[in-house]
């Protein structure tokens, strides 16, 4: 029988421990979550449920739920939603296969919580006065370019999309110092996406210590105070989905 | 009716940076049957960078190549 | 269980649009895939690897001409064919249905393709 994998965690020093508290988590499609272990690890299991061509949002915010239930009381990695192994037997040769690399990426998000910071802005306003502080900075652009035909002016057109663009960049680059700048003192390991959409310039996740949570939340806010044109949007804590550097398995 | 509106649309964000860690990000395990396709790890790992993030559809046909599977086409 | 996850936002309501659309293409490709789109997957990919190297063409080709050495004629050649690769690649976008933000990658820890 095929297994749903859900999460590799740190068990309880005790295996009853773990098994009650599995038992009262319903797996994905009400299925029972156990779980298979390997030294001081294991990884959490469900009978494989059928996963065909059309995956329902349900099911993948059920196996979200899991994993957040269990996180409340076990150091864990997610695993991606939908890995199916085909067996038990499978499943624990997972874990004894790629031990270190569980074991050491457990050790990193011990006692650690994940946050997302996505900040937007209003593209129009943000983008004009990017504009203007980058036409004060370089005022003697374009004389490279003498002709004035269709075809030149096109080319001109693309010189200036492209330093506009490069300003663009050095401006997120900056807000990016300034806030990892702010929050040195907590000093969580980071990650940030590239810009993804117009209105959307920064979006970051941290690895927070559990103990400096709130520390966290009043970096944010600060940075926001200084940064009135900009929107926040704080989420979290969530396990650590974002810090799980194992090699592919 | 606006002060509805605000909250359904970040409900719906947040539904969505739930979704996208559920789905992208995390342990990934890969299929044996993709394994045995394509021995050389880097290889295999390009590979299933970019089904996962281009289209699922190929991975998903991968993984259903399975001697306990039954599959239409 | 989500609304929980807020810690703090100050998102107008308007400004949530694009991300929110963004977000959920790349979910919903995961999501609802299909035979169907499986199609749709291929070409994404095939037209994402000719535009990178379209923009690579343009980016390289303003920097020669920022560089000041290219004569009139050739910029004017360098410009008509730049722009009318460009317009091919709208045609090509048209006619899959895709966006430019369509056309990019995430290549997991090597991060986005453009």
């Amino acid at each position: 029988m095929e297994k749903l994998i859900y999460a590799i965690v740190q068990p309880l020093t005790d295996v009853y421990a773990i098994n009650l508290l599995l038992s009262g988590i319903p797996g994905v499609s009400e299925t029972n979550l156990y779980a298979l272990f390997y030294n001081d690890i294991a990884v959490v299991v469900s009978d494989g449920v059928i996963l065909n061509e059309f995956v329902k949002k349900e099911m993948a915010i059920d196996f979200a739920r899991v994993i957040e239930s269990l996180s409340q009381q076990l150091t864990l990695l997610p695993v991606r939603f939908d890995s199916l192994l085909p067996s038990d037997a499978e499943a624990t040769r997972l874990l004894s296969q790629n031990y270190t690399a569980f074991r050491n990426n457990l050790d990193n998000v011990k006692n650690k919580f994940e946050f997302g910071l996505k900040v937007l802005w209003d593209y129009e306003k943000g983008i004009e006065k990017v504009k203007i502080n980058m036409e004060s900075a370089n005022e003697n652009t374009n004389n490279c370019i003498t002709s004035s035909s269709i075809h030149a002016n096109y080319l001109l057109k693309k010189i200036k999309e492209n330093k506009l663009d490069n300003a663009l960049r050095d401006y997120i680059e900056q807000l990016k110092k300034e806030f990892v700048h702010d929050i040195a003192i907590i000093n969580p390991e980071y990650n940030f996406n590239k810009m993804i959409t117009a209105n959307l310039i920064l979006d970051g996740v941290f690895l927070v210590d559990k103990s400096k949570k709130y520390e966290f939340i009043q970096a944010v806010g600060n940075f926001k105070k200084n940064h009135t044109e900009l929107h926040f949007l704080l989420t979290g804590p969530w396990p650590p989905y974002s810090f799980v550097v194992c090699p592919m398995v | 009716m606006i002060q509805e509106n605000i909250i359904d649309k970040s409900k719906d964000f947040t539904l969505l940076e739930l979704l996208d860690r559920v789905l992208n990000k995390g342990v990934v395990i890969s299929g044996d049957i993709v394994i045995s396709i394509a021995d050389v790890d880097l290889v295999y790992v390009g590979l299933k960078i970019l089904l996962t993030s281009v289209e699922t559809m190929q991975q998903r046909q991968l993984m259903m190549v399975k001697p306990n599977r039954n599959i239409s086409n | 269980m989500n609304e929980s996850k807020i810690l703090l936002n100050s998102v107008p309501i308007d400004d949530y649009g694009q991300a929110i659309e963004k977000m959920g293409n790349s979910v919903s490709s995961r999501i609802n895939a299909t035979p169907e789109n499986a199609d749709h997957g291929l070409a994404k990919l095939v037209i994402t690897l000719v535009e990178l190297i379209r923009k690579l063409m343009e980016k390289q080709a303003i920097r020669r001409v920022e560089g000041g050495t290219l004569s009139d004629n050739e910029i004017e050649r360098l410009g008509e064919t730049l722009m009318k690769l460009e317009m091919k690649m709208d045609e090509m976008k048209k006619l899959f249905n895709l966006t430019d933000d369509d056309l990019n990658l995430n290549l997991g820890p090597l991060g986005d393709l453009m």
